[in-house]
């Protein structure tokens, strides 16, 4: 190509993405916060506890499973990351398979919750979300489903209280915080590594002066794991979602997903970050919640587990450790492509994860079975 | 309007100007990155590998104002002021370790423009066509995104970051002293106040849902 072609497609392609740019600004002036809606799928209050709230969601489909299934997220990020829209939501896949959904929402903790345990989340909010489910079924156990550190609570919870959980389903989840060691990739573990580069006295400082972990605090951590990412999504990445309507609306309700990170909850964040990704006491099996030590051998329900391949948030081999831990002979692990929120986003994972998750739970509780 | 075949005279096309400003650019560039790697790089990454706090030596005020405001505390006046004292001392601090920690995060970029500027001179050179923008900006930002990555993971990056982290937590804490001073001199609640009301709340509720356990036997919550 001629040195005269080449600055003529140079200048091009320079006026072309100019007027993208200049598109995607007026767009951005044209929509409203109110027209991105995430977390749309129906369902009403069962509980309010403090904060917290236990939804029922409203069934899309004859059932398959008997037992009813208790979704729990962690306290980084919300929920709302499973149901970001209709044809990307992990929730209403589940419940067009004719899943009975339940939800703990956390809220948005602040201050208030300074003094909040995962001891409380454990043995207190979940305990008493699990008790209504059974009371209002009429079933002696339930399904847990945790993501990421709502997975650890879940099996913390099926630890201590083994009878009333039918059976576990996490996703994302670290088990073995330590073992992003094994990790060959160079943007997997970052948090681990950060985490440990810490004196607890700084977690304890950073805790005690701002009485949370902040959001906007471990949000920049996130950012900071994808660096390139989070330099060129508000300028190249846009480029190329503006002439496509959709796609700018999948853009923005992921904006408004990552925005949305409530504080964690003081004490639990020290416990987070000091008792499990410092000294991974979940694994060597000295982690201590409400008294008792929680042994990974008490979890003797079936148990499901799914990981990201590329997670960077979570390595695999940090989920993958429980298989070796837990006391229940019935385990499965499904690892599947994508990362850490891709598996609940991306187009090309929906499908998948909840006609994992569905036809694991059918297979052991299946309505057919006639199991309760 | 130019008839084609016509010989332009030279300077005459904004169009050909402008690419020979950019090329002329990115040699420049492509000079200095490597001029950095080559001098001044090695030494000053060195030096922050051994003293991330390098590029902040020379904290003498802030030890000042640190230790005078640390002395002796008198009972009937100068507390206000010594608390700002320490914020201004904090401020200072923290200005410095942020230098520090943006001088280390800067490193990585004169690698990744060598890198890439290298890639780019080898997919172009010749008579080869240059490429589409967009698999040059994907190659930028594979190769930036790698430094950065390799870079956060290195002892001095979690070290600055480290001390950043510290020195911003220690700031916003001296903060807090001063606006515990304001609410104390007009009769508000403090922060440390609504601290002690939650935390005597969170333990009043917890006994009372153990004694509502107890209650329904067997350790039963109720809903």
């Amino acid at each position: 190509m001629s040195d005269e072609s080449q600055t003529s497609r140079f200048l091009s392609e320079i006026a072309a993405n100019t007027g993208k740019l200049v598109k995607a600004t007026q767009l951005f002036g044209q929509t409203r916060d109110e027209d991105v809606t995430i977390g749309t799928t129906p369902k009403h209050l069962v509980m309010r506890r403090d904060k917290v709230e236990l939804f029922r969601y409203e069934p899309l489909a004859a059932a398959t499973a008997t037992t009813p299934v208790l979704v729990a997220y962690g306290l980084i990020g919300r929920y709302t990351m499973a149901d970001l829209q209709p044809d990307r939501s992990l929730v209403r896949s589940l419940l067009s398979k004719g899943l009975d959904l339940w939800l703990i929402d956390w809220g948005q903790p602040g201050r208030t919750e300074r003094w909040l345990t995962i001891d409380d989340y454990v043995d207190d909010y979940i305990d008493a979300a699990v008790d209504r489910i059974r009371h209002d079924t009429g079933h002696d156990k339930v399904t847990l489903l945790g993501i990421c550190e709502g997975g650890v609570f879940t099996t913390c919870y099926a630890a201590l209280h083994p009878d009333k959980v039918k059976n576990l389903v996490i996703t994302i989840t670290p088990i073995d915080f330590h073992a992003d060691t094994k990790d060959t990739a160079a943007h997997h573990g970052f948090l681990n590594i950060w985490t440990r580069s810490l004196d607890p006295e700084d977690i304890d400082r950073l805790v005690d002066t701002y009485g949370v972990l902040p959001g906007e605090f471990m949000s920049s951590v996130f950012s900071m794991m994808t660096p390139m990412r989070s330099l060129t999504k508000y300028n190249v990445d846009l480029i190329d979602v503006v002439d496509d309507e959709a796609k700018f609306m999948n853009f923005l309700r992921m904006e408004k997903w990552l925005a949305d990170r409530p504080h964690h909850p003081g004490e639990a964040a020290k416990q987070w970050l000091k008792e499990l990704y410092q000294e991974n006491r979940l694994a060597n099996g000295n982690f201590v919640l409400s008294g008792r030590t929680v042994d990974l051998k008490s979890v003797t329900a079936p148990v499901l587990n799914v990981f990201a391949l590329d997670d960077h948030i979570i390595p695999p081999d940090c989920s993958r450790a429980l298989g070796a831990r837990i006391g229940s002979n019935d385990y499965t692990e499904i690892p599947l492509p994508g990362g850490h929120v891709g598996l609940f986003v991306s187009s090309k994972s929906q499908g998948k994860l909840s006609q994992s998750i569905a036809d694991w739970l059918c297979a052991r509780d299946g309505a057919a079975a006639g199991n309760s | 309007m130019d008839d084609k075949g016509d010989a332009k005279p030279a300077g005459s096309d904004p169009a050909a100007q402008w690419a020979g400003l950019w090329q002329g650019f990115a040699e420049s560039s492509r000079q200095m990155a490597e001029a950095w790697s080559g001098s001044m790089g090695p030494f000053m990454l060195a030096r922050l590998m051994e003293k991330p706090a390098g590029f902040s030596a020379g904290n003498e005020m802030s030890e000042t104002i640190e230790k005078m405001a640390q002395g002796p505390r008198l009972a009937d006046f100068w507390d206000i002021d010594r608390k700002l004292a320490l914020v201004f001392g904090a401020w200072m601090e923290m200005r410095q370790k942020l230098a520090s920690y943006n001088a280390v995060t800067s490193a990585p970029w004169a690698e990744a423009s060598k890198r890439f500027f290298d890639a780019m001179s080898a997919a172009g050179g010749g008579n080869k066509e240059l490429p589409h923008w967009r698999e040059a900006f994907a190659k930028w930002s594979e190769i930036s995104n790698e430094e950065l990555i390799r870079n956060q993971r290195s002892d001095g990056f979690l070290q600055a970051q480290k001390e950043l982290l510290q020195a911003g937590v220690k700031l916003r804490s001296r903060q807090d002293e001063v606006a515990e001073a304001a609410s104390a001199m007009f009769g508000l609640p403090s922060r440390k106040d609504f601290d002690e009301v939650t935390r005597q709340l969170t333990e009043l509720r917890r006994e009372v849902r153990a004694l509502g356990r107890r209650a329904n036997g067997q350790g039963e919550a109720q809903p």
